[in-house]
């Protein structure tokens, strides 16, 4: 599978007189999971979306593999959960889900395995408006990666599921997209999470957006929730903790 | 039970209505229930046959029309830059009254039943094609976010979300336009055809027969009720639920220079004109009856012709005007009366809703026969045509007051008419104002329709009067001329829509 990296070169953006990005630059490796923390409102979600060429910036270039984000879109190769679920709410669950890789123009490949994955087994058939907030979120990650995406743009995927939930698609997912070489940008508000998942913590500063810090994630062995247990995890989080304090 | 006390109701009216004539029975003007019912028993065979003729003309018009609709609807979404010039064109079509363009369509059709077709299929193009557009529009952000996420177009995204979402929205369009239908098709029966509901009430009416009259009133409300009543059927059937919706095309953005407004105008005449020219060559269609724009020209650029259609247009509109201010005033002030007396409000709606299904044209001559052929009896017909549709829309735009602002005003302990004046009334312009907008077109039908029919003066009889004298001329210049004014009307109102509204509710000006 190709690996594709994402470079940020000095992007800008303002919204009318709010300056929401301030120039941002950076190198996000091929084959690596990045986690974009920051406190609410800083622009986290609109760098996502500069990156999935949804917005285009006022300033500077995003380059995913050299090309621009549109490219990669031609060939189904990016998929990005939102921050709302945004299912269609005449499409089943499954076909919801389905809906990842008809738009993506690749096989649905085992759509129920995906499903069981996410714990929607029983719900398969239902509409959206019969779901959860936490079960729409899990549908609408589910729908990001059925196209095996080789840049995966998640939003907040977790916001809306229940702890326990959490903790299992912790563990369970990432290896998914790892064994799949796809370069992830994570927004999360979970600190935890952000160094469990991660190769890579990026800290935001308020509004405008910039890198506060940039704090490598080198812990070895299976991602597990057990890792939280351990110094060297809480010596990260530490770090992470500080940095947020710092720029506050 | 629900569908039992409707029905008493209705007994009830018809016994007090059926005694009170037993009372007074030398009335030329109303007629019993009984009576009704003895014409409709007298001459049921007549009446199937005319039923069956004007009822398979609506539908084809509706079909036509609402085929039109949606192809104007997804051509504007799939190509945006044609919107401006689609929806012009859509809107000055509309605005020429049917009663005009009926006319025009005899000599150019001949017999048959082509005109009727054609004209149910212009009373329901527009309310569709706005309803449709409402509803392509109504997807969220976040869905058009995920068809660009795939690099997904226009087309997909209309094929995937937009025709979806659009569906509960293109019913509450169908089930408005199907009555209009109707409308239509008796429109284009009173213009000259052979058979049909609306040969007979024309019939009827030059004939003084008042049991006649009323049965066929009756018996055309009930049937575009039928429509209406099915349509919303097949929509709750098929789609579920029901938005509300203003059926008016928003406020046009105001953000353009006078220079590039005044050269988009003059771009579409310029377009009216040629395709009026082209369509006319196209078909070869004779000089004598198919008028070019060129003839219309030379035609009023003599005096004498121009002063006859002058005059008769000052006296369309001085009928018009009236009918046209009470009816929206009626409208609007119902609907606040019913915030300011909420008990009125089970009483009333339901009838309101029922009735502005019934093409009030259809009842026009019971009006005529009620209130006379002057001045009183059109203006009562232009109004009550208004009066329905500002009503409801009124009625639903003081309902979208938000919530917590009433609940505010209640926390002061504020009056009702306090609440009324300072925050329903502003929830309530926009709603009136598309009502004042898309009432330009109905009251000009209205007036016209009634002159064509009963009054004998103005444009409406300018028009009827060329099926004798053969005067194509003026025929295509009373057309070319309400078309004309029906816009600058319009647009008029719209723009002191936009004055009103950017002070009042400026975030309904996007
Ligand atoms: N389309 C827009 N128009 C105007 N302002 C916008 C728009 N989108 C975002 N903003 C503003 O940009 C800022 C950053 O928004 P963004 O959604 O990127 O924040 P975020 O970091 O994702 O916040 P959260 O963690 O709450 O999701 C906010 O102040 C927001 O008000
Ligand atoms: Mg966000």
């Amino acid at each position: 599978m190709a690996c594709v990296d994402i470079h940020c070169d000095n992007i800008t953006k303002r919204f009318g007189a709010t300056e929401v990005v301030a120039p941002f630059s950076v190198t996000l490796a091929a084959g690596h999971t990045t986690a974009l923390v920051g406190p609410s409102g800083c622009g986290k979600s609109t760098i996502l979306r500069i990156i999935a060429g949804l917005d285009t910036p006022d300033g500077g270039t995003v380059a995913l593999g050299g090309d621009p984000p549109k490219t990669l879109a031609k060939r189904g190769a990016l998929a990005m959960a939102f921050q709302d679920p945004s299912l269609l709410p005449w499409r089943s669950v499954r076909a919801n889900i389905a809906l990842g890789a008809e738009l993506a123009r690749k096989p649905a490949g085992d759509v129920d395995a995906l499903i069981d994955l996410v714990g929607l087994s029983s719900f398969a058939d239902h509409r959206p408006a019969e779901l959860s907030g936490g079960m729409r979120q899990r549908a609408a990650i589910a729908r990001s990666l059925i196209s095996a995406p080789e840049v995966l743009l998640l939003d907040e995927p977790f916001g809306a599921v229940d702890a326990m939930t959490r903790r299992r698609l912790n563990e369970e997912l990432p290896p998914l997209w790892r064994s799949r070489g796809a370069t992830v940008v994570l927004v999360t508000h979970s600190v935890q999470e952000a160094v469990l998942l991660s190769d890579r913590v990026l800290v935001l500063s308020p509004r405008p957006a910039r890198l506060v810090a940039d704090i490598p994630v080198d812990l070895s062995g299976p991602r597990e929730n057990t890792l939280a247990q351990t110094d060297k995890f809480a010596a990260l989080s530490r770090r992470v903790f500080a940095a947020l304090e710092e720029c506050a | 039970m629900t569908m039992l006390r409707p029905l008493l109701w209705m007994v009830a009216v018809l016994a007090v209505w059926e005694c009170a004539l037993r009372v007074a029975p030398d009335n030329l003007l109303i007629s019993s229930p009984s009576a009704i019912a003895g014409y409709v028993s007298n001459n049921a065979a007549l009446l199937a046959r005319a039923t069956l003729e004007t009822s398979v003309n609506a539908a084809w018009g509706f079909v036509w029309g609402n085929l039109v609709a949606v192809i104007l609807g997804t051509t504007i979404i799939v190509f945006p830059r044609s919107e401006r010039t689609l929806s012009a064109l859509s809107l000055l079509v509309f605005c020429v009254p049917l009663i005009a363009s009926g006319p025009i369509l005899r000599v150019l059709f001949g017999p048959g039943s082509g005109p009727q077709i054609t004209l149910a299929a212009l009373a329901v193009y527009y309310t569709t094609l706005l309803a449709l557009l409402v509803g392509l529009r109504a997807v969220s952000q976040s869905w058009t976010d995920l068809m660009r996420i795939y690099d997904r177009g226009p087309v997909s995204t209309l094929i995937r979300v937009r025709a979806r979402a659009s569906l509960p929205y293109l019913f509450v369009g169908l089930q408005i336009s199907a009555p209009a239908a109707f409308l239509g098709a008796m429109i284009g029966e009173f213009t000259g055809a052979e058979r049909g509901l609306g040969v007979l009430t024309l019939r009827a009416m030059r004939g003084l027969d008042t049991d006649a009259t009323w049965a066929l009133a009756f018996f055309s409300a009930m049937i575009a009720m039928a429509a209406y009543g099915l349509m919303g059927w097949l929509g709750r059937r098929l789609v579920g639920y029901r938005p509300v919706i203003l059926l008016s095309a928003p406020a046009a953005p105001t953000h353009r220079s006078a220079c590039m407004r005044v050269s988009e105008i003059g771009f579409i005449i310029a377009l009216v004109l040629i395709l009026w020219q082209l369509s006319m060559d196209a078909f070869d269609l004779n000089r004598y009856f198919a008028k070019r724009p060129g003839d219309v020209w030379i035609f009023l650029t003599d005096a004498a012709n121009r002063n006859t259609l002058l005059s008769a247009l000052a006296e369309t509109m001085s009928f018009a005007a009236p009918g046209y201010l009470a009816g929206l005033a009626l409208g609007a002030g119902l609907a606040a009366m019913l915030v300011l007396w909420p008990a009125l409000n089970r009483a009333a709606m339901p009838v309101a809703v029922a009735l502005r299904a019934v093409p009030i044209i259809t009842t026009a001559p019971l009006l005529v026969l009620a209130f006379g052929r002057g001045l009183i009896g059109t203006t009562v017909v232009v109004a009550v045509m208004i009066f329905f549709p500002t009503f409801v829309a009124c009625h639903q735009g003081l309902r979208q007051t938000p919530g917590q602002i009433v609940d505010l005003f209640r926390s002061y302990d504020a009056g009702r008419w306090h609440l009324l004046r300072a925050a329903q009334f502003p929830a309530m312009l926009p709603a009136l104002f598309a009502s004042a907008r898309m009432a330009v077109p109905a009251a000009l039908l209205a007036v016209t329709t009634v002159e064509w029919l009963a009054t004998g003066k103005g444009v409406g009889v300018l028009m009827a009067m060329t099926a004798s004298t053969s005067n194509y001329n003026m025929l295509w210049s009373c057309v070319a001329i309400l078309a004309v004014v029906a816009m600058a009307v319009y647009s008029a109102v719209a723009a002191l829509e936009r004055a009103v509204l950017r002070v009042y509710a400026s975030e309904q000006l996007s």
